[in-house]
């Protein structure tokens, strides 16, 4: 086996929908706990879906004590900021030169969802520029009224490489620093390839994960016209129930998650605690269609044989399973079967629960945020459950963990994103040992 | 770390730009000195204080670029995906690749990409329903209640950023590794380091890399204008972007895409391809607000890993903004690298103007070409050198190239950096 730099986590940080750190996050999980409930970010009383799974009550200045760089940025922003500061303290890391710690060895890769529009003032634009009977706008009335109205800082901010930028330049990590957008595996993206940058020996750390806000009226119209959202309404916390026969439709969240990783033998000289190993790293697509996943699942069955072949373990290896598992018709059916079709009849022996049952879907950010579910699942020895299994569809017939976390000391986990036009990541994480 | 015994070649080029559809096209104009920057044609753009780019005003979409039984699926792409699947399909040509010869879990797709406006009307209905057109203020549940309906049902998907790599993907069948990366001007450059990364550390052996973008539209423009450090010679166009120049006033916007067939060697050997040029070395860093070395850094790390010195480089493609601050930082740190040695330092953004995530592989495609053809390709517009940007300009006519190494860099005004090295192909 040839000699490979080893990746290890060596801190971690959370905002989510069930609590503003990783403990309370994962505290939650293992209570059952829904974050779901009637959107309060915007007037959402009259769109389909209502409801949604917030960070709320959310002050970066309570983690960062001069947020002046953030001002003008989105939710998603601050958000990163607050787990990336967790993360840098988690992992002793906060003050580089005090930890002797080299920051062009320190980069920074992020699964980053876009920032947030100026709704209002957008469509408010539109409509008074729209000339009704020849159905097209009049640029110069929008170009006009445009200059006067929108906020240069704000549409500054909304580029897509600030959110990693900002990052750079706060915790001063001058390393390799990219983004990537690939939906619902951003962030698990992001953290497989920041592993790679470690690997090849680019860096020795880098600051990994995602982050992501679209409880906002642009956000939820657009999944809701493409029928992907839950619209059970009422009550909010039964509307995320992965795998359950009577589930129709995923549960936005929002939040970070952030990870340190870190090469192996630089986190031993000096002195790290290591939480877990990232052992392996599989990235497929299905290069089927936009709007659905490929019905036998053949982006998903490579990606978690890829995973598991790089971590070197075989399928019953595996203790945990930590589903992608939106609550969607199609995705909950695909995934069970290629869990299936890769682990044969170890399917059958190894819980797989979805933590969207809670969180909600934090999209850019639930590959990094169900990575560190799966971190905690290992380090303290209980899996959460996935809530709201009621009915049991037999095209779903694993243990998903139904309702109550379990106690078991899993030596290694999966975890599965699978992004909306077809990119698939799935990760493997283990307990550490030497 | 194992050092690779996996080699990555350019075996195909694809280009869709201001001054040519086609690569071909694209390197005459730019041998001949043309210059892609016009007054704006796409919208009636008189209300804006800067009325002219870098346009492509004979692409309307990719239907030419697609099989017929494809061409539905054009409708969910806006033009920037478009663009994208445009290209790529160039670059395939271009590498007479058989896609029946590929293995599909081993093809994968990587591209650059920034935010993509959506086009106003289609939220005109939606938006007039809700607003009374009372300045700044959407009644949000008359758009719950009617607005959201009239908005077609893919419309989100319709701009997604991951959805270059996507549409790309489904049309070549393309089940290998498949990313998105969202690093604004660096990002196209950004996709390609990483695809040459995944295609040594043996987990593909073809790839689709590099970037799209269009920002010439109403939305686009009247954001740049906001933030942006734009020229402002309308009286001028084709003069108005002047990397390094004494006399530059600011960037000038481009569209255009840029996709490149990167191919391991010996994958490449097997079907006989026509080989361009080998990627040799990829470096990133980061440098807060273009304060610092970070683009020295990336450079010095990618030439590292190509095993040279600045002596064996033929020139700098560089990222030539045209703006006051950000021409004077990365002059600094490319004299730093290259002072020593003078290496010629070229801009294409002159011919072009920014193309966003299209902009690295775009610029690094007329370097690649123009090495093919001998020649090292000149900047436009470089007429009174600027003290404070000590870099050795080529101006006028290409000039032969001598050397067989070309760096590229590109970077974002927030100081993310890439750099990227290839080797001019000899048969060996």
């Amino acid at each position: 086996m040839k000699m490979r730099r080893r990746i290890v986590i060596t801190g971690m940080g959370a905002i989510t929908p069930l609590g503003q750190s990783v403990d309370a996050m994962f505290d939650a999980q293992l209570e059952g706990r829904s974050g779901v409930a009637p959107i309060s970010h915007f007037n959402a009383r009259r769109f389909p879906t209502q409801i949604a799974a917030q960070a709320s009550d959310f002050d970066l200045g309570r983690f960062i004590a001069d947020p002046v760089r953030w001002k003008y940025t989105g939710l998603n922003s601050q958000f990163a900021a607050a787990a990336g500061q967790q993360a840098l303290v988690h992992a002793g890391l906060l003050d580089l030169d005090a930890a002797r710690v080299d920051r062009n060895r320190f980069g920074v890769y992020l699964g980053c969802g876009e920032g947030i529009q100026d709704f209002h003032n957008l469509m408010s634009l539109i409509a008074r520029s729209y000339v009704v009977e020849e159905r097209r706008v009049d640029a110069p009335t929008f170009v006009r009224d445009g200059l006067r109205e929108l906020h240069a800082r704000q549409e500054a901010e909304q580029e897509l490489h600030t959110t990693p930028g900002h990052l750079a330049a706060h915790f001063g990590l001058w390393g390799p620093n990219f983004n990537c957008l690939t939906a619902c595996a951003a962030s698990s993206q992001a953290i497989g390839e920041a592993a790679e940058i470690i690997r090849h020996g680019d860096a020795d750390l880098m600051l990994a994960g995602g982050t992501h806000s679209m409880i906002h009226p642009i956000g939820v119209t657009g999944f809701n016209r493409l029928t992907a959202l839950s619209t059970r309404n009422d009550p909010p916390q039964k509307a995320s129930r992965p795998f359950d026969l009577n589930r129709d439709g995923f549960v936005l969240g929002e939040g970070s998650g952030m990870l340190v990783l870190e090469e192996l033998e630089h986190a031993k000289r000096r002195g790290a605690v290591i939480h877990a190993e990232l052992t392996g790293y599989g990235s497929t697509a299905d290069a089927f269609a936009v709007t659905d996943s490929h019905p036998e699942g053949r982006g998903a069955i490579a990606c978690i044989a890829a995973a598991l072949k790089d971590a070197h373990i075989n399928p019953s290896d595996i203790g945990y399973i930590n589903a992608h598992g939106t609550s969607t018709k199609v995705n909950d059916r695909v995934e069970t079967l290629a869990i299936k079709e890769v682990f044969g009849e170890a399917a059958y022996r190894t819980p797989v629960s979805s933590s969207k049952s809670m969180l909600g879907h934090l999209i850019a950010a639930a590959g990094a945020v169900e990575l560190i579910t799966c971190v905690e699942a290992l380090r303290r020895g209980a899996l959460p459950p996935t809530i709201n299994y009621e009915t049991p569809d037999p095209e779903c017939d694993l243990d998903y963990v139904p309702n109550t976390a379990r106690e078991k000391r899993a030596r290694h986990a999966l975890s599965n994103s699978f992004g909306f036009g077809g990119q698939n990541i799935s990760l493997v994480v283990s307990r550490f040992e030497e | 770390m194992a050092a690779s015994s996996r080699r990555t070649v350019i075996t195909g080029v694809g280009v869709l730009s201001p001054i040519g559809l086609d690569a071909a096209t694209f390197w005459r104009s730019l041998r001949e000195g043309r210059s892609g920057v016009r007054p704006i044609r796409a919208f009636d753009a008189s209300a804006l204080p800067v009325r002219f780019a870098g346009e492509i005003p004979e692409f309307t979409d990719a239907k030419n670029y697609v099989e017929k039984s494809q061409r539905k699926s054009l409708r969910m792409m806006a033009r920037t995906i478009q663009l994208a699947v445009a290209a790529a399909q160039c670059a395939m040509n271009d590498g007479a690749v058989d896609k029946s010869k590929l293995v599909p879990e081993r093809f994968g797709v990587e591209f650059g990409a920034g935010l993509i406006a959506t086009e106003l009307p289609e939220l005109a209905d939606a938006a007039r329903v809700s607003t009374n057109c009372q300045p700044g203020r959407v009644d949000l549940e008359k758009w719950g209640s009617d607005g959201l309906e009239v908005i077609q049902p893919l419309w989100m998907l319709k701009y997604l950023p991951n959805m270059l790599a996507c549409h790309v993907s489904i049309l070549h069948d393309a089940r290998g590794p498949n990313n998105s990366l969202t690093e604004g001007d660096a990002a196209g450059l950004l996709a390609m380091g990483e695809a040459y990364r995944i295609l040594t550390r043996d987990q593909a052996d073809f790839f689709l890399a590099g970037g799209a973008e269009s920002k010439i539209n109403p939305l686009s423009l009247v954001r740049q204008c906001l933030f942006e450090q734009l020229s402002r010679r309308n009286d001028a166009p084709e003069k108005a972007c002047r990397p390094f120049d004494r006399n530059r006033d600011g960037l000038v916007l481009g569209e255009g895409a840029g996709v490149f067939a990167l191919e391991e060697l010996e994958h490449a050997r097997k079907r006989g391809a026509r080989i361009y040029a080998e990627v040799v070395g990829f470096g990133s860093a980061f440098s807060p607000e273009l304060q610092g070395d970070g683009l020295a850094r990336a450079v010095r790390s990618a030439m590292n890993e190509a095993g040279i010195g600045p002596e064996e480089v033929d020139h700098v493609n560089a990222h030539g903004l045209a703006t006051k601050a950000s021409d004077e930082w990365e002059a600094q740190n490319l004299q730093s690298v290259f002072g020593g040695s003078n290496t010629p330092v070229v801009a294409v953004k002159s011919s072009i103007g920014n193309l966003g995530a299209a902009g690295g592989p775009t610029e690094l495609a007329a370097s690649v070409l123009g090495l093919h053809h001998g020649l090292a390709p000149a900047t436009l517009n470089y007429e009174e050198p600027d003290p404070a940007c000590p870099v050795a300009v080529t101006a006028g006519a290409p000039r032969p190239a001598t050397r067989p190494y070309v760096v590229k860099v590109s970077f974002t005004q927030m100081g993310q950096c890439g750099a990227l090295v290839f080797r001019k192909w000899s048969s060996q």
